[in-house]
């Protein structure tokens, strides 16, 4: 028997003895995973409502003689006429001590052996923005051991910085790969999963697993089979439980693969919950939901940091469609893969045009900051001509010209790099020695 | 007591009146052990509709609420200056006033007569705006560009230049933008000694749709304080405008208001309109306003870009595709334009030579197409000396900034509108025929390093 069904039990005996009682009401309407109920004269927006022993809700609108309830969890078929319970209390996820190293989700139950833990404490999932003057500038480096990303588009630890590209372009791998790198660097890993396979996320625990990375990373899963109400609560919850590491002064990085399923689910939940449909049906508080959820990112003037990695599958390599541009346009830059590079062999597929990150040499030290700033310059430099003296005889050209081909495509080759290789930053220096002479 | 809530969801609070003489649109009730306030938008009969300040999360039906003596109101007073605010007037430094005198965020726009259109030539030191598109003191510029092609760090260049070098006080007003951002430019502005010359507004984007549609409210009342009781020549930053009709529909969606296209409220246009026309120049002082516009999915075609882009004097148009090619700032040319582009406000030579580059590059980029098919060196000779002078014009046209030195490495330059015409002219007339296109990347004025050679 799951805990939550254990939490039911012990409620249900409870309302026997009409304990902890508050407030009940009866199902009027059913449609899919939003009900509508009569009575709960006195429960509060966003409060948990516990529909018997089948379903657990929360309220996500009241009105004047009903109420609105979003399903998270249903156990069994629910009818109407059942009787609905208020908890006087709103929605909460839990947090855990023993969260590092297992595949959890949000109801706090370890979904490797299929029970809760036992030292649950509930936490908030959405807190109060972090206040305006409690931020300072992102500055720190957070190393990705992949000279591409590091040298040319670094990432600091308070920065959103999304990784963006079309299926199969190994946009999960390169986020691995990042937790991968942080082994010993004191940055607790946690990897959201929302809408993947199950097939999927046990690979992702072994890939982690046999790297040593568990030993500072979390996996909290939203599987595709659950309920868009439980998809698009989990990655404020991740965030809620980054938070609570932030004020213990940790640095946290979360990966959230990925976003766009997450707008998928959010939107679903709002045609069927009835409002009006806006760019590509999507709902006007689509920008909202995560903004707001990517803005927990920040570097804390107590020391800690939250350090967010988005992840946003694209169709056709367009990265300038609705959700793609509104995530970008609250990142702190993006890096784009792109499927003809990742053909072409070039790993990772990272297009160098397309990519920015706006925190640039701001999170780089002067050494990697130097190297990066002619490394980009010479290679954008050499992808553009690239394909302007595609047809031209290499022999006509002039010296300078010559050897700008030459030196792109030696960087070009250099920046490869097969998966779980990471190098350090003086790797990276000395693997770029060549350039020291050119101008 | 004035009234109590009967039904919410997360933007809309139904609220049940004891008598409906007792408020009216923009009255605020509040229930202050529930941190609730809610500012009215709509009343019908005994029921009034509020829209919350902040997030609703636990709030019933039943709460009682009271009214707050004014509407929304933010300190008018030469404390402003050095201060941060919230979208509701209140600061967000920590900081008190020592005597607080506020005014409703709210007045009637200036009527035909107390329009002023009179203004001089404000030059910005950066070679592509004020070649292609210049500026004059009370003008409204428009920054557009999609996510992540470089809207911010040419807004914090503009206010780096044209406000060190004006000595008037500023404005920026920070709408549904990065908080990091806010932050940074105040810690940035803070170290320059230039916070006590300006003062900031911001409801971003982490904050409810209530909050990011009040900050431009607040913000022009600061702006007006600065013109009307300073008689200044103000400078407006407002970063992002977009934000504000983006706001403004998810409050109407939540309101169970009509859409039109994509979502956007019914009363888009004449939202915009409103708050347009009370950016204006008096008698007292100008307001010259940069308004950076975000363009939806790329989409320049896109309802409320367009009703924004109506009011505006100029636009700036930043391209991905220049991006892309490491051309920065990423100007578009072709789209950008200034009213001033004109013989008789910025004389003749100027003039002749925005037609003569922007000829050079319209045949550039054909030419661009016809190389792709049979190289370079089917080109005519003259189409070949375009190709490159065109080449050498666009490297000519990016500039090192002061505030991304840090992705560059190069040191910022500000050049004079003379010396641009001039680098300009030669590079046409092809006295630079033989130097290397990569020497004009990057750099401020090109005839300077002549000289020192």
């Amino acid at each position: 028997m799951s805990y939550i069904e254990n939490l039911l039990d012990n409620k249900i005996d409870s309302m026997k003895k009409a304990e902890n009682v508050y407030d009940t009401g009866k199902i009027i309407k059913v449609k899919d995973y939003i009900v509508e109920a009569k009575g709960l004269l006195n429960v509060g927006f966003f409060e948990q409502v516990n529909i018997g022993d089948k379903a657990i809700g929360y309220v996500i609108e009241i009105l004047a003689n009903s109420v609105i309830i979003a399903i998270l969890k249903e156990y069994k078929k629910i009818n109407v006429r059942d009787i609905v319970y208020g908890t006087n209390e709103e929605f909460k996820s839990y947090i855990s001590n023993h969260y590092i190293g297992r595949i959890f989700d949000i109801f706090g139950e370890d979904k490797l052996v299929n029970k809760p833990f036992t030292d649950l404490a509930k936490i908030k999932i959405e807190n109060p923005n972090i206040p305006f003057m409690d931020r300072t500038s992102v500055s720190r480096p957070l190393l990705t051991g992949i000279s591409g990303i590091d040298l040319i588009f670094p990432v600091g630890k308070g920065q959103r910085q999304l990784i963006i590209g079309d299926k199969k372009t190994g946009k999960t791998q390169l986020t691995l790969d990042i937790i991968v790198n942080q082994k010993g660097k004191k940055v607790l890993c946690i990897y959201v999963a929302i809408g993947k396979t199950k097939k999927e996320v046990k690979e992702i625990y072994y890939e982690l697993s046999k790297r040593g990375a568990l030993e500072y990373t979390m996996i909290l899963a939203a599987f595709n089979d659950e309920k868009p109400t439980v998809l698009s609560l989990t990655p404020y919850i991740a965030l809620s439980i980054a938070e609570y590491y932030l004020s213990y002064k940790h640095d946290v990085l979360v990966v959230i693969d990925d976003l766009k399923r997450h707008a998928d689910a959010y939107r679903e939940i709002s045609l069927i919950s009835g409002k009006n449909p806006g760019r590509d049906a999507y709902p006007s508080d689509i920008f909202y939901t995560h903004s707001r959820m990517l803005e927990k990112g920040c570097q804390h003037k107590n020391g800690g940091s939250i350090t967010i990695i988005p992840v946003v599958e694209t169709k056709g390599g367009d990265i300038t469609d609705y959700i793609s541009t509104n995530i970008i346009s609250i990142t702190d830059g993006q890096i784009v893969l792109s499927s003809k590079n990742f053909n072409k062999g070039q790993k990772p597929a990272i297009d160098y045009g397309l990519s920015v990150s706006r925190l640039g040499g701001a999170v780089q030290e002067e050494s990697m900051k130097i190297l990066g700033a002619k490394v980009r310059r010479i290679l954008l430099d050499y992808i553009e001509k690239r394909e302007v003296y595609e047809l031209a005889n290499f022999d006509e050209m002039s010296p300078t010209l010559k050897s700008e081909m030459i030196n792109g495509k030696r960087i070009l080759d250099n920046l490869n790099q097969y998966k779980y290789s990471p190098k350090t930053k003086e790797e990276i220096i000395e693997s770029f020695d060549f350039i020291k002479e050119l101008k | 007591m004035i009234g109590k809530i009967i039904a919410l969801s997360e933007l809309n609070v139904k609220i049940l009146l004891n008598s409906s003489k007792e408020v009216k649109i923009g009255d605020i009730l509040f229930s202050s052990e529930n941190n609730a306030f809610f500012e009215i938008a709509e009343i019908e009969g005994n029921i009034a509709i509020g829209i919350p300040f902040y997030r609703v999360t636990g709030l019933k039906r039943g709460i009682i609420l009271s009214k707050l003596d004014t509407g929304l109101n933010i300190q008018y007073s030469d404390e402003i200056l050095g201060k941060v605010f919230n979208s509701y007037g209140d600061l967000l430094d920590g900081q008190k006033f020592k005597k607080e005198t506020k005014r409703t965020v709210y007045i009637d726009n200036p009527d035909l007569s107390d329009v002023n259109t009179e203004g001089e030539i404000l030059w910005t030191g950066i070679k592509i705006i004020d070649f292609f598109a210049p500026l004059e003191k009370g003008f409204k510029m428009g920054l557009l560009g999609g996510a992540g092609v470089g809207k911010t760090v040419l807004i914090k260049e503009l206010i780096n230049n044209v406000y060190t070098n004006f000595g008037s006080n500023a404005v920026f007003v920070g709408i549904g933008e990065r908080s990091r951002e806010g932050k940074e430019l105040y810690d940035e502005m803070k170290e320059a000694n230039l916070l006590d010359k300006m003062t900031m507004i911001f409801g971003q984007m982490g904050e409810n749709p209530t909050s990011r549609s009040k900050a431009i409210y607040g913000g022009l009342t600061l702006t007006e304080y600065l013109r009307d009781e300073k008689k200044q020549d103000v400078l407006l930053f407002i970063d992002n405008m977009y934000r504000y009709v983006q706001a403004k529909s998810e409050i109407s969606t939540e309101l169970k208001q009509m859409p039109v296209e994509n979502g956007y409220p019914t009363t888009m246009v004449s939202d915009i309109s409103v708050i347009e026309e009370r950016i204006n120049s008096n008698s007292n002082g100008t307001i010259t306003s940069f308004q950076a516009i975000y363009v939806p999915a790329d989409d320049m075609n896109d309802e409320a870009v367009q009703a924004i882009i109506s009011h505006m004097d100029g636009q700036i148009v930043l391209d991905r595709k220049i991006a892309e090619k490491n051309l920065y700032p990423a100007v578009n040319v072709f789209k950008t334009r200034s009213k001033l582009i004109d013989v008789e406000k910025i004389g003749e030579k100027h003039y002749n030579l925005v037609e003569e580059v922007i000829k050079y590059l319209t045949r550039h980029e054909e030419l661009e197409e016809i190389i792709a098919v049979l190289g370079i060196e089917e080109l005519s000779i003259e189409d070949k000396n375009i190709f490159f002078r065109s080449r050498k014009l666009r490297n000519y046209f990016t500039q090192p900034m002061h505030v991304a030195e840090d992705y560059t490495n190069i040191k910022g330059e500000v050049v004079d509108i003379k010396d641009v015409l001039f680098d300009v002219e030669s590079i046409l007339e092809g006295k630079y025929d033989d130097v290397d296109e990569s020497e004009f990347a990057y750099i401020g004025r090109y005839h300077g390093k002549e000289h020192n050679d």
